[in-house]
């Protein structure tokens, strides 16, 4: 009943996903394109870009990354470093780092770098995950306004005009024709594909005792100020091949450290190691759209010949989409535990955002689950 | 005073929500359950929710997915798509519809409406008009969500609904829809002024000012948007502060 | 927030679930959808939503039984009674819409007729739909604590027209004033032409309130 990309393992739920007369999707299509690109001229393009913001004499950072400590921010690092760079390194704090996490984030600044990093109130970020989650099904909501408002406020307070973030998720992962080309992030763009679903920053005023001062970190600097100080960002991943995997692989040989096993829910153990909310989230799009994480990272090894999608989707269907019991290892009762949720509560907010079009659900509508706790689809990957 | 109200629209389409540009190329946006949560949160003055593949795929309603999104959500709602029958307008009001909108039914089965009316009473009833420009200039009715021609004037279409019992017309430009180029103020004005019952405004805002142009310009009632809420950083509260500050009459 | 079952009577023309669930996000501990005559009779306090016809629900409310119960319960004088919408036109003694000519008899609680909203100029449409104020008069129960000119949400075409002015207790001023809100001296009788649990914040105030008596 679900139509899927022909070429990879994208379904037609998925936001902004469209298929062509071949019926491939919109992210096959977009890494299609990717073989006719002269990647020496966009280096060339690159370094003159980056010579036009960089500090002249030395005096300051050549431009921000945002940093994670994950593999892509690592090999970010690496590679700007490689090209004669001074990067300064920001960092806005995850919701619940992990040991893993930290000792990956604090290897950023071994690489030779500055590194900033900013943590916000927790007291008040919990809230607002519980509120994110509960309302629109984002548990990463805020952390996700964050890691573009806060080095976006760094650049401007540093005087540093050029972010430099990894991949434009729309050359990966697909979207609407008009911005896969699009390689500047601005204002505009974070509303439409950050993520935001919708809800902005000041709805979460008066929410639990949430008032302004609260917010100052997940705002935006002024019109002005960024205009002041002509604050533009670029994507890596426009000038240089990008692949999740091959950057894990350059960044382990700098010390990025990986998991033992493949994540839950996920086909990796090289990705998403700092948050330990990250497999609630991921569940979430599972609930909503029918697919998970797993599907993205085999996607991603199917484009690039490393597994062929038959394979890929007896995968997806052994783990995609389980039922997050434990992330990186903890137990979800902990994790609910730091935002102040039951499971019941929790299962509750899942059971609201399920869509009940892709799972069996009871003669009341309510999602039934088997005996791990998972939902039982009534599409079939195909 | 009546205060004028600024009314999101959400269109369904299959699995989850959309966006067009002119009803064509969709583009899916995500679940109607965050959308309604998060004007929910908001306290909107009303909300459209059409689900634009039910009449092009002749489907009923999908009542269960109504009735769990009015329980998410304590505004009045307008729910509209792939409505035929006097049943099914009915369980719609059962599962939570405050109104009921009709669109290509209207111009199908005219008694629907008439019907609809007298069971439920004309405050039910919205009749949904999409109108574009034919190829000879002129402006004509469509149906089939922008699908098929009819020939028809909006402005007799329009009156001839009123007489046949609706309560309130939601009025589209098709070519403006999601462009957020602006409303089509003629349009708007002219069928405004043609009939007594409440008008909605629809397709094609793209900043406040469009929407302070619409309510000096002609008489609607409301003002339905979708793109510039669900795209940019502006919201429907900041919308109605705009407008009052420019003396229109709003809920703050 | 007084105690007790809380009926909201189900006579087949509306969606109740909106009522319900703003009741208990009110404080309301015991809520009930009923079409039973005897649970309302049980009922500690009686809410009457309505959307529709008055001569189609008062068809529907005597086929069940319902009149008589509902009749009985307001009788009493202590149990509170609250009619939303066409819910407070029905409790008028007649009405006039859905008949061809003449008036149909309503639940009689208070004395007046429900007839059709009258524009004064060419601005005011009929049905009267979206948010208005609501002028409430002074130390009313309903409008307790809800700051000045309230709005709330209305939608319909018909009012209640009431033979005794005291019985009125908010007054709303489009179509050349109409009464928005009554309360029968001394007696908890309630009624509201706009729609409280679709109001947000204000609604929500008076059907505290009303849950409050």
């Amino acid at each position: 009943m679900i139509r899927y990309c022909t070429r990879c393992l994208y379904p037609e739920t998925k936001p902004d996903i469209w298929f062509d007369k071949r019926g491939v999707c919109s992210a096959c299509v977009g890494f299609e394109k990717r073989k006719a690109v002269n990647w020496t001229a966009r280096r060339q393009e690159f370094l003159e870009v980056t010579s036009r913001y960089r500090s002249q004499n030395g005096s300051n950072y050549d431009c921000i990354v945002p940093v994670s400590g994950g593999k892509d921010s690592t090999y970010q690092v690496i590679k700007l470093l490689q090209n004669g760079l001074n990067p300064i390194c920001v960092t806005a704090g995850t919701d619940s780092l992990s040991d893993i996490g930290r000792r990956n984030l604090h290897n950023i600044a071994k690489l030779g770098v500055d590194h900033i990093e900013v943590t916000m109130n927790p007291v008040v970020r919990r809230r607002m995950n519980r509120i994110a989650l509960t309302e629109i099904g984002d548990i990463s909501w805020p952390e996700h306004v964050c890691i573009f408002t806060v080095p976006v406020r760094i650049a401007v307070q540093l005087k540093v005009p050029l972010l430099i973030w990894g991949e434009n998720s729309q050359n990966e992962y697909g979207g609407p024709a008009a911005f896969q080309d699009n390689n500047v992030l601005n204002r505009s763009w974070l509303e439409e594909f950050g993520g935001l679903l919708g809800l902005r920053v000041s709805d979460l005023v008066g929410l639990e005792g949430i008032s302004r001062r609260d917010l100052i970190q997940y705002q935006y600097p002024t019109d002005q100020e960024l205009q002041s100080v002509g604050v533009t960002g670029i994507f890596l991943g426009y000038y240089f091949p990008w692949d999740g995997y091959q950057n894990a692989l350059i960044a382990q040989g700098y010390g990025f450290e990986t998991w033992g096993t493949m994540i839950e829910g996920s086909l990796a153990n090289y990705e998403n190691l700092d948050n330990y909310q990250t497999g609630i989230h991921d569940y979430f799009k599972y609930l909503k759209f029918g697919f998970g994480r797993a599907t993205d990272i085999a996607n991603n090894h199917i484009r690039r010949g490393r597994i062929s999608r038959e394979d890929a989707a007896v995968l997806v269907k052994r783990r995609d989409g389980k039922y997050p019991s434990t992330y990186i290892g903890r137990p979800i009762a902990d994790i609910l535990r730091e935002i102040d949720m039951t499971i019941d509560e929790f299962n509750a907010i899942c059971d609201r955002h399920t869509n009940k079009q892709l799972f069996k659900t009871d003669n009341r509508g309510k999602p039934i689950r088997d005996r791990d706790g998972n939902l039982i689809p009534v599409f079939e990957l195909n | 005073m009546l205060k004028t109200r600024i009314i999101p629209t959400l269109l369904f389409k299959g699995f989850g929500l959309v966006k067009g540009k002119g009803f064509d190329s969709w583009r899916r946006v995500g679940t109607a359950l965050q959308s309604i949560r998060v004007y929910n949160l908001r306290e909107v003055d009303e909300l459209i929710f059409l689900d634009i593949a039910a009449t092009p795929e002749k489907k009923t309603p999908d009542f269960r997915q109504i009735d769990e999104l009015a329980d998410n959500c304590f505004m009045p709602m307008t729910v509209g798509g792939g409505v035929t029958t006097i049943d099914d307008i009915r369980d719609l009001l059962a599962v939570g519809a405050d109104k009921v909108a009709i669109n290509t039914s209207a111009l199908e089965i005219p008694e629907l409406v008439r019907d609809g009316a007298r069971e439920f009473g004309s405050q039910c009833i919205v009749v949904s008009i999409d109108v574009r420009k034919a190829a000879n200039g002129k402006r004509e009715v469509t149906s089939h969500c922008g699908k098929c021609a009819t020939g028809r004037d909006p402005v007799e279409w329009a009156r001839e609904v009123e007489a046949l019992g609706a309560g309130e017309i939601l009025l589209t430009s098709v070519e403006r829809d999601g462009t957020m180029i602006g409303y089509d103020v003629d349009l708007l004005r002219d069928v405004s002024a043609a009939v007594n019952v409440p008008v909605i405004a629809s397709g094609g805002c793209g900043n406040y000012g469009h929407m302070a142009e619409v309510l000096s310009s002609t008489r609607v009632s409301a003002l339905a948007a979708a793109s510039i809420f669900h795209f940019t950083a502006q919201t429907p509260r900041e919308a109605k502060c705009y407008l009052a500050e420019r003396g229109f009459q709003v809920r703050l | 927030m007084t105690p007790g079952l809380t009926v909201v009577v189900d006579y087949g023309l509306c969606n109740l679930d909106s009522m319900v669930r703003a009741l208990e996000e009110c404080g309301a501990t015991e809520v009930e959808c009923s079409r039973d005559p005897q649970v309302v009779r049980r009922a500690a306090r009686v809410v009457l939503p309505g959307v529709g016809s008055f001569a189609v629900a008062m068809r529907n409310l005597k086929e069940t039984g319902l009149l008589d119960a509902i009749r009985e319960v307001s009788a009493t004088g202590v149990v509170p009674f609250l009619g939303a919408c066409l819910g407070m036109q029905l409790m008028a003694t007649v009405g006039t819409e859905g008949v061809a000519y003449g008036t149909i008899e309503g639940l009689g609680l208070v004395e007046g007729e429900v007839i059709r909203l009258a524009p004064q100029s060419n601005d005011e449409r009929i049905p009267h739909i979206g948010w208005n104020d609501v002028q409430a008069r002074p130390g009313s129960t309903l409008f307790n604590d809800i700051p000045g000119a309230g709005d709330f949400y209305f939608v319909h075409s018909y009012h209640l027209r009431l033979a005794n002015m005291s019985d009125e207790t908010g007054r709303s001023s489009y179509c050349g004033g109409f009464t928005a809100a009554i309360q029968l001296q001394g007696r908890p009788i309630f009624g509201v032409q706009f729609h409280p649990e679709k109001s947000q914040k204000n609604g929500f105030r008076l059907l505290k309130n009303f849950l409050s008596v």
